[in-house]
């Protein structure tokens, strides 16, 4: 077991990746009572075409059916996995992302009889033509929600618009349409793809002793058999860096119109170091230019162009990226010319100095900082900077280092105009 | 858990030394009686004081300062709990140790003082075009409840189930109230929340207990005040009939949002309060419960289906989504679950489970320092002693035919169903 220590956030890290390929992290947390453990899979909505494990030929699998797995995990002959939670007092979940599948507990007590249901119900399993009917109802009501949810339609809606080809495009949760085709046969392909020890990390932050938990985990994965891990093919179309679409709304029952603009990243093909320095240096633009204590939003606040609902982004994975700024707005065409000026102009005349650097960089230090606290931040966090080759604890380090060039040149990755496109959801009664 | 000090009468100090976070939490809240018309007016003054002051008399200059401070959190908010109303201002900022410089610790400090007692006021009043921009937000905030469709079902069930109480009172007051608010009214808001109130003040953090009370002591210099005890809440009692309202609303949107409203006498604070709390997570609190279990796992009829448990109104609510064409089932569905506890068809699975979770949600409640404030300052009210532990334990001593007794003490007042069922 590795032993890893950050002396500067009075932190040690634990680590080993166990003999069938299981990445294994332990983070103690002085004073917590609770424990968060996360088993993550690098598998999530954007994996729908690859080379099944065994086979040779490459499949397209139905839209929705990483989420849809998540969902059959919880399954068993023996009945659901909550109930066998509950019994020992854990608050379990699960989520999909477009590249993850995480499956998590929280618990304040019997830390090792929850990681054991956690190991155990992620690795056994159980789908039949029955079960997986029976969910399609289940998740047609989740979709629907959703459907209903106008920042989240907005949100996707952007994504829509941004992207010609890549899977990223595609909501996480499939249609109501496409989750009927999913079979059986499907998530079983899907899951002996993607779920094999060595695509998994397994992180476990709070009250935990490094030693004891991975001694138990340990002794669990030992005790089962696995295939040989092989390496996964997954295949993603070649997309263009211009936006699919330039301007798109949807007519939804709201009090005020929503926009948001997105803004395609075109250099994606990234991991460790130069990402970590991409991402953060992409934030940290935006934060100056569009920030609380920007010009920007100080005029639009203003003026009423922008309310509490303001928001900004920058998203990337090994594949896509995009940053997106929105809100909801009584003056749509007048917040889109703002915000496309203000990224104009930082394209004409570079506005950011060592001042506004500096100052953003302990900013987002100590916002860093203030997620620490937060076992479930570090969890997920960690999970999704090791699968991009990254390390969550350089966040410091390479924030201290950031240099204006780096900002310059994240922000080149996205300011090109010919990557933005426009979304909104318009009132029922103001609609044309 | 907390150290309580006595700053001056009904102004307390609760504070706690914790080496858990690497970051000091403030919490100052102001408490006074609940009444929309004044929930409106703090509402506004609550963005106000977040917006500027006399130090930093922009948004911006006092945004630049909180960046500088290793990014500061600092913000006010607007909330209600049974009759009380409570305006709260909170600041979280990196503890000194971790950063090169020192110092910030003390600078955030003044800075609350200075958000507190030295507001950007000119001429007696508040700068006009900031309290017109915060009108604006605040109506914004209140009116965008309409776009989030389960918020706004919930919204609409408390309003015809509780009309004019506290129960359905926003806590951000009306768009009408906030639109006649004037300086002068914003300024009176100021000064009597300033004198009059009830303040608590909360500091969680690894900090000197004695050298952060003398430093609180000396900045925050609050007049004394008598704190009149607030009303408790008084409990419509049920309308001893079977009559149950039947609303059924409209908007353009897709699935179904059923809200049922039921009443109960227990109230936060009532000798039963632990029962009915063990009762309303066998019924639908969590995965394991008898919505969840039925309504979504036998009958695949729902993505979310849950109730919970309102103590401070004496209110249950059970929401869903659901396919708004099977609002009857649905609805017999979930009578059935009460029913079933009515009669006492209960495991002991079912109970077992609902007390552990319970327990490991106040336990990790405590893992952050928002959760140490927010769960001491509504519990304190009952004991000032508690602890996770002695709650727990009454939870656990609750039995089956404890159960039975609640669930046959709570009664379905109202079905609600917002949908675009017929909708065009």
């Amino acid at each position: 077991m590795k032993k890893i220590q950050f002396d500067n956030l009075q932190e040690t890290l634990y680590n080993e990746t166990l003999d069938n390929g299981l990445d294994v992290y332990i983070l103690p947390k002085r004073g917590f009572s609770k424990t968060f453990v996360t088993f993550t899979t690098k598998y999530g909505s954007i994996d729908r075409t690859f080379i099944p494990r065994g086979k040779n030929e490459e499949v397209t699998v139905p839209d929705g059916i990483a989420h849809f797995l998540e969902h059959k995990m919880f399954e068993k002959e023996d009945g659901d996995v909550f109930q066998k939670f509950s019994v020992n007092g854990a608050s379990a979940n699960a989520f999909t992302s477009f590249t993850r599948t995480a499956y998590l507990f929280s618990a304040t007590d019997k830390l090792y009889d929850n990681t054991e249901i956690l190991l155990d119900f992620v690795q056994e399993p159980y789908f039949t033509e029955k079960t997986v009917d029976k969910e399609k109802g289940i998740i047609a009501q989740e979709i629907t929600m959703y459907d209903d949810q106008p920042d989240w339609r907005l949100y996707f809606g952007t994504i829509e618009n941004m992207f010609h080809e890549h899977p990223v495009k595609i909501d996480i949760a499939g249609t109501v349409a496409s989750i009927q085709d999913i079979t059986a046969d499907h998530l079983y392909e899907c899951y002996e793809t993607f779920y094999h020890p060595s695509n998994m990390v397994l992180f476990a932050v709070g009250a935990v002793d490094p030693a004891e938990m991975m001694a138990f985990i340990k002794k669990n994965q030992d005790a089962k058999t696995f295939d040989e891990p092989a390496e996964i093919i997954r295949s993603f179309p070649t997309e263009a860096d211009t936006a699919a679409k330039t301007d798109r709304n949807l007519v939804m029952d709201v009090s005020k119109p929503k926009l948001n603009i997105g803004m395609k990243c075109n250099k994606t093909d990234i991991e460790g170091e130069e990402m970590l320095i991409q991402e953060l240096s992409a934030g940290l633009v935006l934060d100056i230019l569009f920030g609380r204590s920007s010009e920007f939003f100080t005029e639009s606040y203003n003026e009423g162009l922008i309310d509490e609902s303001f928001s900004y982004d920058f998203t990337m994975e090994n594949g896509f990226g995009f940053a997106m700024v929105g809100s909801d707005t009584d003056q749509p065409v007048e917040l889109e010319t703002a915000i496309r000026k203000t990224i104009r102009d930082a394209v004409e005349n570079w506005p950011i100095t060592d001042v506004e650097l500096n100052r953003m960089r302990k900013k987002k230090i100590g916002q860093f900082m203030r997620s620490l606290n937060s076992p479930e931040f570090i969890a997920n966090q960690f999970t999704r900077y090791t699968f991009n080759n990254m390390n969550l604890f350089d966040v410091i380090p390479t924030f201290e280092k950031l240099t204006l060039e780096n900002l310059k040149d994240a922000f080149n990755t996205f300011c090109d105009e010919s990557g933005h496109t426009v979304y909104s959801i318009v009132p029922a009664v103001k609609a044309k | 858990m907390f150290k309580k000090v006595g700053l001056q009468e009904g102004v307390t100090l609760y504070i706690r030394k914790s080496e858990q976070f690497k970051t000091v939490n403030f919490s100052v809240k102001w408490k006074t009686a609940l009444d929309e018309k004044k929930a409106a007016h703090r509402a506004v003054l609550a963005n106000v004081l977040e917006d500027s002051n006399g130090r930093y008399q922009t948004q911006t200059e006092f945004r630049n300062a909180l960046d500088e401070l290793y990014g500061t959190v600092l913000y006010t908010d607007a909330g209600k709990r049974a009759e009380t109303h409570i305006v709260s201002l909170s600041a979280e900022c990196v503890n000194d140790e971790y950063i090169s410089e020192g110092g910030v610790l003390d600078e955030v400090l003044s800075l609350i003082q200075t958000v507190i007692f030295d507001p950007n006021i000119k001429d007696g009043k508040f700068d006009d075009t900031v309290v017109t921009r915060e009108k604006r937000s605040v109506k914004d905030r209140i009116r965008s409840v309409y776009d989030d469709k389960t918020r706004y079902a919930q919204k609409r069930m408390l309003e015809l189930l509780r009309p004019d109480s506290a129960a359905s009172a926003s806590s951000y007051g009306t768009e009408k109230d906030v639109e006649a608010l004037t300086s002068a009214d914003l300024f009176a808001a100021y000064e009597s929340m300033i004198n009059d109130d009830e303040i608590d003040i909360y500091v969680v953090g690894d900090i000197d207990e004695n050298e952060m009370t003398e430093k609180i002591k000396s900045l925050f210099t609050f007049n004394p005040r008598t704190v009149q005890n607030r009303q408790p809440v008084v409990q419509q009692t049920a309308k001893q009939t079977t009559d149950i309202k039947h609303v059924l609303e409209k908007q353009d949107m897709k699935q179904g949002k059923l809200h049922l409203g039921f009443s109960t006498p227990v109230t936060f604070g009532h000798p039963d309060y632990a029962k009915m709390q063990v009762t309303n997570g066998v019924f639908g609190g969590f995965a394991h419960s008898k919505l969840f279990m039925n309504v979504r796992e036998k009958e695949s009829m729902a993505y979310y289906a849950s109730s919970s448990y309102s103590s401070h109104y004496g209110l249950l609510y059970v929401m869903a989504g659901i396919d708004a064409e099977l609002e009857e089932k649905a609805v017999n569905l979930i009578k059935e679950q009460l029913s079933e506890l009515q009669a006492g068809e209960i495991t002991d699975l079912e109970i077992e489970q609902t007390q552990a979770l319970l327990a490991n949600g106040i336990k990790s409640a405590f893992d952050s320092a928002r959760g140490q404030i927010e769960v001491f300052d509504q519990y304190k009210e009952l004991d000032e002693n508690f602890t996770a532990d002695s709650i727990i334990s009454g939870w656990e001593a609750v039995t089956k035919e404890d159960i039975r007794k609640m669930a046959s003490e709570i009664t379905l007042e109202i079905v609600y169903l917002l949908s675009g069922k017929g909708a065009n």
